[in-house]
């Protein structure tokens, strides 16, 4: 093992990245020092992922610089040719060959076409030792991946990574699965490297881990680099107010914020119950959440990626079954009923909107007025055929009470822009006269006016009386609109806070898990994350 | 390297016993051993001259053309993604016309046309590996026209079966001295074989046949091993063709494209997963001798060609809902293990 002598390792300049519309990544600013166990910070949709694969090789930046150990690259050329310069990932998802061995796993992509990279003594070895290293000793490198625990998986693709010669490891989200007990052996693993000259770059939705291991934190807030801050000279509350982006000054937090919902308006008393979950438990080892919604109520769900904010929708519109627990609708007459089925959600009056477009929600090729009346011909037909004249009136109802339709009712919805698209989606739904109208980041792509549009719309169905479950990934977007957001972490709701009284940073707080600064207030009506 | 990593000792050399090992990595060649032998059984009852030794190298010979589309298809099968190559049975029939209808009436010697025929079908598979990882067709779609292309070039080059073939050829169900001639078509099956699975190649493919993502991230160039594969299959394709020209002593442009659907009926039989990954090449030799063994009975009880062909279009689609089963069941226990994870 030879350790360049090197200033910095890693010196990422002005890199930026764009999907179509979307830019990912706008100007991210990274310094990377040998021996250093660096964290790169930010919530969802900050750049962090995308910045991630550019240094992996997958993705190529649009512009800016990026220089390893003195040498200025454009890009780097693949994923094999950032792990011969030296640059090994850990990614997010565990990625593996299920029918393959360990063995076969961890040396994936070290070989030639046809010849082995190594010889297989040579590769027993080095396997044992990495899985040892992370406190697999007794793992047979012969078993198939598939018959092996998540956590033995994840630390599978981790040895992948440590048994290429690095020099930089790059680790993203990669301890989710893994206990107390191994997430430590990984840090001492990589404490043991940093002192060999190593670098570390990793992320975690974790704050206690960021603090606990990392040397300095770079934060990303929506593709930007904000700050880089040594650990010892920030604070917990610091670090989340540069995420957040509430932290720069005092006068942006009082002046960001679109303006909140009006007051005054009588839900929690008024409301009548419509929807119930009962130790509702998402994950075999996360807690149960038991919490109520009523109708008129606008409930937020935030969380980082992958926290069980999703999973969540999906069992409460019907499409996943929760590992236990009860879901209960409240029918007009306030008569409970289980939610077992989509259909059965359905018919309690529970609409699902999804999150992704254009592969769950519309058929590209036709019109907008087939594409809002999918959802209406199971009402009106009779004997089977279909009573056009009646659908037609109800899109002429909705386009003019909603003031949102503009597009001809004939035209292919493809043709639309995504936020037309989106309307004509909730649209369809909101004919249906929901009583509780579950959406999932329906605002995703959507320009600022249709937004504001949007919201209204919203605010106009809360008022009639409308349930409305509302996930979503923009923090101010959820304090604006919900009356209350319920924060999700590794499977449990850990926060339930009042959008009126909270801030950006105390729903960050939450979402890193830092219960220390999550606003500990629970309305009466909620007790949600409450264990046992 | 190794350094690198906080030593701990080291445990001893094998954990577990080599055969353990070799049974775990084919157990799913189980079915298609079983079959094989009871389907060997039944045949040997129903037929007592199936196990006579003349009767052998004759039916070894008409097997083998089967035997070897089905590894010819079993490799991208095995490349996943919906990888597929439909193009292995008119790829096989037109190479008899190439035979017997170009390179032997242009002079060219017995010693060339084996190599001839193998670089043909490397580059035809090659082609075929092109527009799927690069130009990115579905691999269903692209190799749908190649088959329509060979399957039309051969009856163009040749509108009605004839030609000749060298002798040596003809002789294949017959034996070279004393050793039957297909002994030496397995000899080198095998000798194929074996360089093809004592390397890393292996690895490689069923891992993009596993996970693409996961074997891209990890280094491999996927790409290129697809295009390789398809080139590989090819080549089974092409000695598949040879064998045919010996069998039907010529070019017949229409004798191939059957072999396409049997082909992909012996991967099924051969216990690989149509969605990539699970399998092995000795998976579809296996698969297309069951269905050979189906065949020799269903000729054996006088049964109509017609319905031959029925009793294909049960069988691929048993074998299939059979694979799926198999394939849910492992699903659903390796689920259950991740729940205890």
């Amino acid at each position: 093992m030879t350790t360049v002598d090197v200033a910095s390792r890693l010196d990422i300049e002005d890199l930026s990245r764009s999907f179509g519309e979307t830019k990912a990544l706008r100007s991210a600013t990274l310094r990377v020092a040998p021996g250093e166990i660096h964290s790169l910070a930010g919530e969802n949709g900050s750049g962090k992922s995308t910045l991630i694969k550019i240094l992996s090789g997958v993705l190529r930046p649009d512009s800016g610089t990026l220089t390893w150990e003195g040498d200025v690259k454009r890009h780097l050329t693949s994923p094999s040719g950032a792990q011969a310069m030296g640059i090994s990932t850990v990614f997010q998802e565990t990625l593996f060959a299920p029918e393959m061995t360990v063995r076969d796993n961890i040396f994936l992509g070290t070989d030639g076409l046809f010849r082995y990279g190594r010889r297989k003594g040579a590769e027993l070895d080095t396997a044992r030792q990495a899985l040892s290293g992370l406190g697999l000793d007794g793992l047979d490198v012969d078993r198939p991946m598939w018959m092996l625990s998540l956590a033995e998986r994840q630390l599978v693709t981790i040895a992948r990574a440590i048994v290429r010669p690095w020099r930089l490891l790059v680790l993203d989200e990669s301890t989710s699965a893994l206990d107390a007990q191994q997430r430590d052996r990984l840090f001492d693993y990589l404490r043991q490297a940093r002192s060999e000259g190593k670098s570390v770059l990793f992320t975690s939705h974790r704050m206690d881990e960021v603090l606990g291991l990392a040397d300095r934190i770079t934060v990303l807030r929506q593709g930007t680099t904000v700050t880089t801050l040594a650990v010892g000279e920030a604070s917990r509350r610091g670090i989340l107010g540069h995420m957040s982006g509430r932290a720069d000054t005092a006068g942006i937090v009082s002046a960001a914020p679109a303006p909140r919902r009006e007051e005054g308006r009588p839900r929690d008393a008024a409301g009548t119950l419509v929807l119930h979950t009962e130790e509702l438990t998402l994950r075999p080892s996360s807690q149960p959440i038991s919490l109520e919604v009523r109708a008129g109520e606008i409930l937020g769900l935030a969380g980082l990626e992958g926290q069980g904010q999703v999973e969540f929708v999906e069992c409460l519109s019907g499409l996943r079954k929760p590992v236990s627990g009860q879901l209960a609708a409240f029918g007009a007459n306030g008569t409970a009923h289980p939610v077992r089925s989509y259909g059965g959600a359905n018919r309690l009056g529970i609409r699902y909107v999804p999150r992704d477009r254009r592969h769950e929600g519309l058929f590209g090729p036709l019109s907008v007025f087939d594409n809002f009346a999918v959802t209406l011909w199971g009402d009106f037909n009779r004997f089977g055929l279909l009573r056009r004249q009646q659908v037609k009136k109800r899109f002429a109802d909705f386009a003019e009470s909603s003031r949102l339709v503009s597009a001809s009712p004939g035209r292919a919805i493809s043709t639309l822009s995504g936020g037309n698209q989106q309307k004509i989606l909730l649209g369809r739904w909101i004919a249906m006269r929901p009583r509780v109208l579950v959406v999932n980041d329906p605002l995703r792509g959507v320009d600022a006016n249709t937004k504001e549009e949007l919201y209204g719309l919203f605010r106009r169905l809360a008022a009639d009386g409308v349930a409305i479950i509302y996930l979503s990934t923009e923090i101010t977007e959820l304090l604006t609109l919900t009356d209350q957001v319920a924060v999700f972490h590794e499977g449990s709701v850990v926060a339930m806070l009042p959008s009126q009284t909270s801030s950006d940073t105390d729903v960050v707080a939450a979402m890193f898990g830092d219960e220390h600064h999550a606003n500990p207030q629970r309305p009466g009506t909620h007790q949600a994350g409450a264990g046992g | 390297m190794a350094s690198v990593l906080s030593g701990q000792a080291r445990p001893p050399a094998l954990s577990s016993p080599a055969v353990a090992r070799l049974v775990r990595r084919n157990t799913y060649l189980a079915v298609p051993l079983a079959l094989l032998i009871a389907l060997f059984i039944a045949n040997a009852i129903v037929q007592p001259q199936f196990l006579s030794q003349q009767s052998w190298a004759a039916s070894m010979a008409v097997l083998c053309p089967t035997v070897l589309t089905a590894m010819a298809v079993t490799l991208p099968i095995l490349s996943g993604n919906g990888g597929i190559d439909l193009s292995v049975g008119p790829l096989a029939g037109f190479i008899t016309v190439l035979i017997a209808a170009v390179l032997v009436p242009a002079g060219i010697s017995s010693q060339l046309i084996i190599p001839i025929v193998i670089v043909f079908g490397l580059l035809s598979g090659a082609l075929n590996g092109v527009l799927i990882a690069y130009v990115r067709l579905p691999a269903i779609i692209a190799t749908l026209g190649m088959y329509l292309f060979y399957e039309g070039l051969g009856t163009e080059v040749l509108p009605e079966a004839g030609g000749s073939v060298p002798v040596w050829l003809v002789k294949l169900d017959g034996s070279y001295g004393p050793i039957p001639a297909v002994w030496v078509v397995f000899a080198v099956i095998a000798v194929v074989w074996l360089l093809l699975t004592r390397g890393s190649y292996p690895r490689n493919l069923l891992s993009v046949g596993g996970d693409e993502r996961a074997a891209y991230t990890a280094g491999v160039n996927v790409s290129r091993l697809r295009v390789v594969t398809y080139a590989l299959g090819g080549a089974f394709a092409a000695l598949a063709g040879l064998m045919l020209a010996g069998l039907i002593q010529g070019g017949d442009g229409t004798v191939g494209p059957p072999y396409t659907i049997s082909a992909i009926t012996a991967v099924a039989l051969g216990g690989i997963s149509l969605a990539g990954g699970r399998g092995g090449l000795l998976g579809g030799a296996l698969g297309g001798v069951v269905l050979f063994l189906i065949q020799e009975l269903l000729t054996d009880a006088k049964v109509s060609v017609y319905s031959v062909s029925v009793v294909n279009g049960v069988v691929l689609i048993l074998a299939l809902a059979l694979n799926g089963t198999a394939e849910y069941l492992r699903r659903k226990s390796a689920a259950a293990k991740q729940g205890q994870g």
